[in-house]
């Protein structure tokens, strides 16, 4: 924690970025913009970095609740339990070694007129700019019954930390023969084949730990990222403990009841003492604070700066935004992060922004040491993110298990770098 | 907080204070390093990074190859699959002359 009051004050009356301005003006000095990220996760952390490095004479603050970040990523081993909550946390220590101002306190609101982020009744904080990488919040009333004290007896384990503890220890609890359930929203929300790997690393404890028991997955759509290659994963490794049903089967659920550990399709009512429901979603609160989502309840921004539409001065990136084909994906929004750092450094040094091109990569873990991949290309020119044809596309069907062990070994590789260029 | 607050005690603080927080942040004394860190070829790189990173050795670090080896994986990958898992499906994103370009960035000394 930061000490209280006098640097608060300080913020308060604008006087931090004064004072650093007075400063003599290095040779290489640049601007001296005050340029605010709200949200340390693999989009914000990455951006703040970026913008420190292109405008070392800017003031970069990053705003974050969260003293330590927890990753989302490979959380599914640890639900799995072949990884602890410790392996997916990290400092932000790095970032303020670079002269970024790490603020660990709660955005609460944002007056894009003012320019103004309210923090608390003593803190308020300017900017010139705001890059907003807010990430996701549950849609809690679009799912009848579920709630906040729902998830604590149904965990969504959607955002990694205490919620991913949870429902592993609800598994550890399980009975051997007990059946485990879990829910699947329709698109769009955060990792798009996130659910269909955790189903994958779920089933593969009942099979070794709990094997009279299955999972049962019940999904609010038809199709799903990397479906084939998952089903196909299925067949071969989890044919007695792995059962999913898409909408047109029933797969939709339509109430939960927490107290009666019940969940509810049009047609039939399941019982279970473990039970994950991962529930729709939209950008969190804060986005929608600073007037930067739209009637979807994501942000629609300009693809090639990620510059909000809707307001002025403010950026949006990674999971909050409307950035299809891109994925909602740790992958994407680190990327995003550095475009948007690029954009918003290249604005405040009078250059125009330039179109590029980007991509995606995403591993999903179909048993602890075989995974699949998703890949895709896009172009941002002309006002919009367009896949290029011909490019991406997913691993191929019917593999060696070497294929499958070698994408296992590079998504390993993978975390160990994104975490490195976000945290590192 | 109230923005007529903040102009009261940047305007409070002088002229330097005032150019500082009020109005445009350019620097009057152009700025090349932002141009050159931020071009097509530097923007085109940040894909890479996501997997192939120097703050990370975990994935073979694109720093090790040199120029035509580069190139030549690169554009050998837009047709072939041998040798990668991965790499196929995004190379054949890119043109010619933008491997060219990736590659010239990747192995500048």
């Amino acid at each position: 924690m930061r000490p209280a009051l006098p640097r608060r004050a300080l913020l308060k009356l604008g006087l931090v970025g004064v004072g650093a301005s007075m400063l003599p003006i290095p040779a290489m000095a640049r601007t001296t913009a005050k340029v605010v990220i709200i949200g340390g996760g693999f989009g914000g952390a990455t951006a703040a970095k970026r913008v420190k490095a292109l405008l070392p004479s800017a003031q970069v603050t990053l705003i974050e609740a969260n003293p330590v970040f927890t990753a989302c990523p490979f959380s599914n081993l640890v639900v799995g339990g072949q990884r602890t909550l410790a392996d997916q946390e990290f400092s932000y220590s790095a970032l303020a070694e670079v002269g970024i101002d790490v603020m660990t306190i709660e955005a609460r609101d944002i007056d894009p007129i003012a320019k103004a982020i309210d923090c608390g009744p003593d803190l308020s904080v300017t900017y010139d700019k705001l890059i907003l990488s807010p990430g996701i919040d549950l849609r809690w009333s679009a799912l009848d019954g579920y709630s906040q004290a729902a998830a604590n007896v149904m965990p969504h384990a959607w955002k990694a930390g205490r919620q991913t503890t949870l429902l592993r220890q609800r598994l550890e609890a399980l009975t051997d023969g007990e059946t485990v359930l879990m829910s699947v929203p329709t698109a769009p929300y955060r990792c798009p084949p996130g659910p269909y790997e955790r189903a994958s690393l779920i089933a593969h404890y009942l099979k070794t730990q709990k094997p009279r028991s299955k999972l049962i997955v019940l999904d609010g759509k038809d199709q799903f990222s990397k479906m084939a290659l998952f089903q196909e994963a299925w067949v071969e490794h989890y044919p007695e403990h792995l059962e999913w049903r898409g909408a047109s089967d029933d797969g939709t659920v339509s109430r939960v009841d927490a107290n009666a550990n019940m969940v509810e399709t049009d047609f039939e009512t399941f019982q279970s003492s473990a039970i994950n429901i991962i529930p729709p979603q939209k950008a969190a609160f804060i986005a929608d604070r600073a007037g930067v989502t739209d009637a979807t309840g994501w942000c629609p921004i300009d693809p090639l700066t990620f510059a909000s539409t809707l307001q002025p001065d403010i950026h949006v990136i990674g999971d909050a935004t409307i950035a299809a084909p891109m994925p909602k994906s740790a992958f994407s929004a680190n990327l995003q992060g550095k475009v948007c750092a690029v954009a918003v450094a290249r604005t405040l040094s009078g250059l125009e922004a330039l179109p590029t091109v980007l991509a995606n990569t995403c591993y999903s873990y179909t048993t602890p040491d075989e995974a699949i991949s998703i890949a895709g290309v896009y172009r941002n020119a002309d006002g919009k993110l367009q896949s290029v044809s011909g490019a991406g596309g997913v691993s191929p069907l019917a593999a060696d298990t070497a294929i499958r062990q070698a994408e296992a070994a590079q998504a390993a590789h993978w975390f160990e770098t994104i975490t490195a260029e976000a945290f590192g | 907080m109230p923005r007529i607050l903040f102009r009261t005690v940047c305007a409070s603080l002088g002229g330097l204070a005032l150019a500082a927080c009020g109005g445009s942040k350019l620097d009057e004394t152009s700025d090349d390093s932002v141009a050159a860190q931020t071009g097509s070829a530097a923007a085109l790189v940040m894909a890479c990074s996501g997997c192939h990173s120097s703050s990370s050795g975990a994935i073979a670090s694109l720093d090790l190859y040199e120029a035509g080896l580069l190139r030549e994986a690169m554009s050998r990958y837009k047709s072939e699959t041998d040798g990668t898992t991965v790499m196929h499906r995004i190379a054949r994103g890119y043109s010619d002359e933008e491997i060219d370009l990736i590659t010239a960035e990747l192995t500048k000394p």
